[in-house]
């Protein structure tokens, strides 16, 4: 070994006893995840289409989709999502069938609470990921864009911001006190805990903000624009394991056809365009997209050609690491299999969120009640 | 006993009031404790602001029966709730009654209700009067009251509960977070507890109270050790026979009056039996909380948050500064996490540190920040000011010393802004 290797080499010593925690403060994260939220509930069945299942095309004469992509099996990807087929065919798309939970509520606030909270019963107004990751001094761990709501990274204990836009937020965070104090009590030392935390993130944020941009193509919708500040804070080095962006309109009562398709469209140019970048990038391997949404549409169109709120649903997952495939069972669309006109799940959302805790963060599983899934 | 310094009596009334009002402060400064609580016990007439425009439950049933009905039936719900959201703010700006506006909104945190479920700001403005009414009232009345309430009978599914198809929803709940808490009930238990409230409910027309003898099942169980046919309110009378009972309202109270710490033990006994003693008489139990050494140690002083309620509706009460319309109050109060009548679980707000996140603070701040910010119209609260020493503004003000630096420049503006924007501000 001469010098020059033994300083290398001595000079990653310290650093080892770090190295192990892939989330340490202060640098990117290698695990890095994308919540998608799609607000108003999603159509899962004319998202992933059972094609070839004769009581699809009874339940929907007016708005079944005749022009899916096959995927495999029984199930088509909706045409408006043909930008992402070459994630399918690269093995890098999962799709998990039938998401839901028991005793399903067809409130949207009640039932966006029990997702964000992992809690069907209300009681807890913890958001799941806030009990999944560790905190990590001033780092935060999460960002939502576009949204007052922390949602999954709320309440007690929780470490994210939420803004409406990163600009927006770097003014209102300007009359924040920067200066430390002496924190005589445990909510003085709240306080400044979470004034460091808003002020820490805006200092990445505003880093980022200047930093280089991606020279990939974004579509310009607001969707589109998201995530490409997304990207930005990612390329850039923000040391934010999680990332909320949302497309809001999925509530589909009446017209759904050309609403939905549009929305479909949005979803997979902004994807196209997020994988493409992460992949120029080179941390194609580190992120995972997850989409969510309060619950599934009703089996049966009604009467103005639109669909009302309904159970399970399918869930889509993408990553360079991601197993593509189906995964889960997809649920019956036998009108005496279905209770009270809704799909009946076949997979709970828990296990989504244990998957991403012990397979994809190495984090404990706090829903032991629920098994990870294969999907990365 | 000693006598009460300006700071005493400012930490009793910010704690047990709704702000810091001056004139309340400076009556009480130089008594006794127990002089100075009865007197800021003593109860003042209640004067509720006019009722907001509400329609009745029997219309809206009415209305709902059409879909194109259903769809206007939801949009008058909303701006219904939001007529009765602005009209507590309203109540909770100029009442005279500030301790006992204070317990309404602490026995509507314990006894949950929302708009979100219930969807009849009717029924929710019931339930808000019976609080008022019981805030320092009996609570073993008021329990009985709220288990017939119709808006409690809604959110809690009671008017699902039924023979052969029983709902433990309000069972399940009144033991848990209305009484015992955990781990002092078991699940038998929950389900005998059920079974007694089979067949109450809602008239749907009329948002009454209902007994049904043919949905009630009748049948013999065994509830915490005792066997019978209990009816609901035998139930609730032989939970409040056990002293856990007593204890349970005291460690909240403690929460809410005293500290976010643990409670310490042998004083929620002797809280709990005091409450017990007196038949449940939720003023004996506050009296008894507020003349308590704990609540005057300075272990504990500036050690709670101000709710969102305590700062906004806190911080007008205390200074003059331009009023906003209850609307824009009420949008602040969600957006600093206490959305009145719509509270975010069924335990209510979690409060203590969690009021303040990375959301909140900065509304906080930037609604602190445009209240003193110098304009024409806060020129108003320089004329406000009393004329006294800078060291009892800052005691006015704030629970414990300021941590940042206090400006260097006079002006008595200058100053009470700096008070307003020192994080020692969010505390009481």
């Amino acid at each position: 070994m001469n010098r020059r290797e033994f300083l290398q080499y001595s000079s990653l010593m310290p650093l080892a006893g770090m190295l192990p925690d892939a989330m340490a403060a202060g640098q990117r994260p290698d695990r890095i995840v994308l919540l998608i939220e799609l607000k108003g509930a999603n159509d899962g069945l004319n998202t992933l289409i059972p094609f070839r299942d004769d009581f699809y095309y009874k339940a929907r004469p007016k708005i079944a989709i005749k022009k899916g992509i096959p995927l495999k099996g029984n199930m088509a990807l909706n045409p408006y999502l043909k930008q992402l087929m070459p994630l399918w065919n690269e093995g890098n798309m999962a799709w998990v069938q039938g998401v839901g939970y028991s005793r399903p509520s067809r409130s949207h606030f009640h039932s966006l609470d029990v997702w964000e909270t992992a809690s069907t019963r209300h009681n807890d107004d913890r958001g799941w990921l806030t009990r999944v990751l560790p905190t990590r001094g001033n780092s935060v761990n999460g960002i939502v864009l576009g949204d007052n709501n922390l949602g999954p990274m709320g309440g007690r204990d929780g470490a994210a911001v939420a803004m409406e836009d990163p600009t927006t937020f770097l003014r209102q965070t300007k009359y924040l006190n920067k200066t430390q104090f002496h924190a005589a009590n445990p909510s003085l030392a709240h306080m400044l805990k979470t004034q460091n935390q808003i002020n820490n993130a805006a200092q990445e944020l505003g880093r980022a903000h200047q930093g280089r941009r991606s020279p990939v193509r974004f579509p310009t919708s607001r969707f589109g624009r998201k995530l490409e500040l997304v990207t930005q804070m990612i390329i850039n080095g923000m040391d934010t394991p999680v990332y909320k962006v949302s497309l809001e309109g999925f509530d589909t009562h009446a017209g759904q056809i050309n609403t939905h398709n549009n929305l479909m469209n949005h979803l997979g140019g902004g994807l196209k365009s997020f994988s493409d970048a992460m992949k120029r990038a080179g941390l194609w391997n580190n992120v995972l997209v997850m989409t969510y949404s309060e619950f599934g549409r009703r089996v049966a169109e009604n009467n103005s050609g639109g669909t009302d709120h309904g159970a399970a649903a399918p869930h889509l997952v993408l990553g360079g690491r991601v197993r593509g495939g189906l995964h889960g069972k997809q649920p019956s669309l036998d009108p005496s299999k279905l209770y009270d006109g809704d799909l009946v799940h076949t997979v709970d959302f828990r296990e989504m969120y244990a998957t991403l805790a012990q397979r994809w963060w190495k984090r404990p599983n706090p829903w032991k009640h629920h098994r990870p899934l294969p999907f990365v | 006993m000693g006598r009460l310094s300006f700071s005493d009596t400012r930490h009793l009334v910010t704690r047990a009031a709704l702000g810091a009002e001056w004139g309340d402060i400076k009556a009480l400064e130089g008594k006794s404790r127990r002089e100075a609580i009865a007197i800021l016990l003593k109860s003042a007439p209640i004067r509720t602001p006019g009722l907001p425009a509400l329609t009745p439950w029997a219309n809206v049933t009415r209305i709902k029966q059409t879909n194109a009905g259903k769809d206007r039936a939801r949009k008058m719900m909303k701006t219904e709730g939001k007529r009765l959201k602005n009209w507590w703010m309203k109540h909770l700006l100029h009442t005279d009654a500030p301790v006992n506006e204070h317990m309404t909104l602490f026995w509507h945190n314990h006894f949950t209700s929302s708009l979100e479920k219930v969807e009849q700001p009717h029924l929710l403005y019931l339930q808000n009067q019976l609080l008022r009414r019981s805030a320092m009232g009996n609570f073993r009345s008021l329990i009985h009251a709220i288990a017939r309430d119709p808006a409690m009978l809604v959110y809690l599914d009671g008017d699902k509960n039924v023979k052969d198809s029983p709902n433990e929803n309000f069972a399940r709940e009144l033991l848990e977070l209305f009484t015992l808490g955990r781990g002092h009930y078991t699940e038998a238990d929950v389900k005998s507890a059920a079974i007694a409230f089979t067949g109450w409910g809602t008239d749907r027309n009329r948002g009454t109270y209902t007994y049904t003898q043919a949905k009630h099942d009748p049948r013999q169980f065994t509830f915490m050790g005792r066997k019978g046919a209990f009816t609901g309110d035998q139930i609730i009378d032989i939970i409040l026979e056990k002293p856990r009972a007593a204890e349970y309202i005291a460690e909240k109270f403690w929460k809410e009056f005293v500290s976010d710490a643990h409670p310490e033990p042998q004083v929620i006994k002797r809280w709990g039996a005091v409450f017990r003693q007196s038949n449940y008489n939720i003023k004996a139990l506050l009296s008894e909380v507020l003349n308590s050494d704990q609540f005057w140690s300075s272990k504990y002083r500036g050690t709670l948050t101000k709710s969102p309620v305590d700062l906004v509706v806190g911080t007008l009460r205390t200074l003059p500064f331009p009023k906003l319309s209850a609307g824009k109050l009420s949008h602040i109060n969600q957006l600093l996490g206490q959305d009145l009548f719509d509270p975010p679980t069924v335990k209510g707000w979690a409060g203590g540190t969690s009021w303040i996140d990375t959301q909140t603070l900065l509304v906080r701040i930037s609604l602190l920040n445009k209240l003193t910010r110098h304009s024409s119209a806060s020129a108003k609260v320089q004329s406000y000011l009393p004329k006294t020493t800078g060291k009892e503004v800052i005691e006015w003000l704030l629970p414990l010393a300021p941590v940042l630096p206090l400006p260097t420049t006079p002006g008595k503006r200058r100053m009470v802004r700096a008070l307003m924007l020192d994080p020692v501000y969010q505390l009481k």
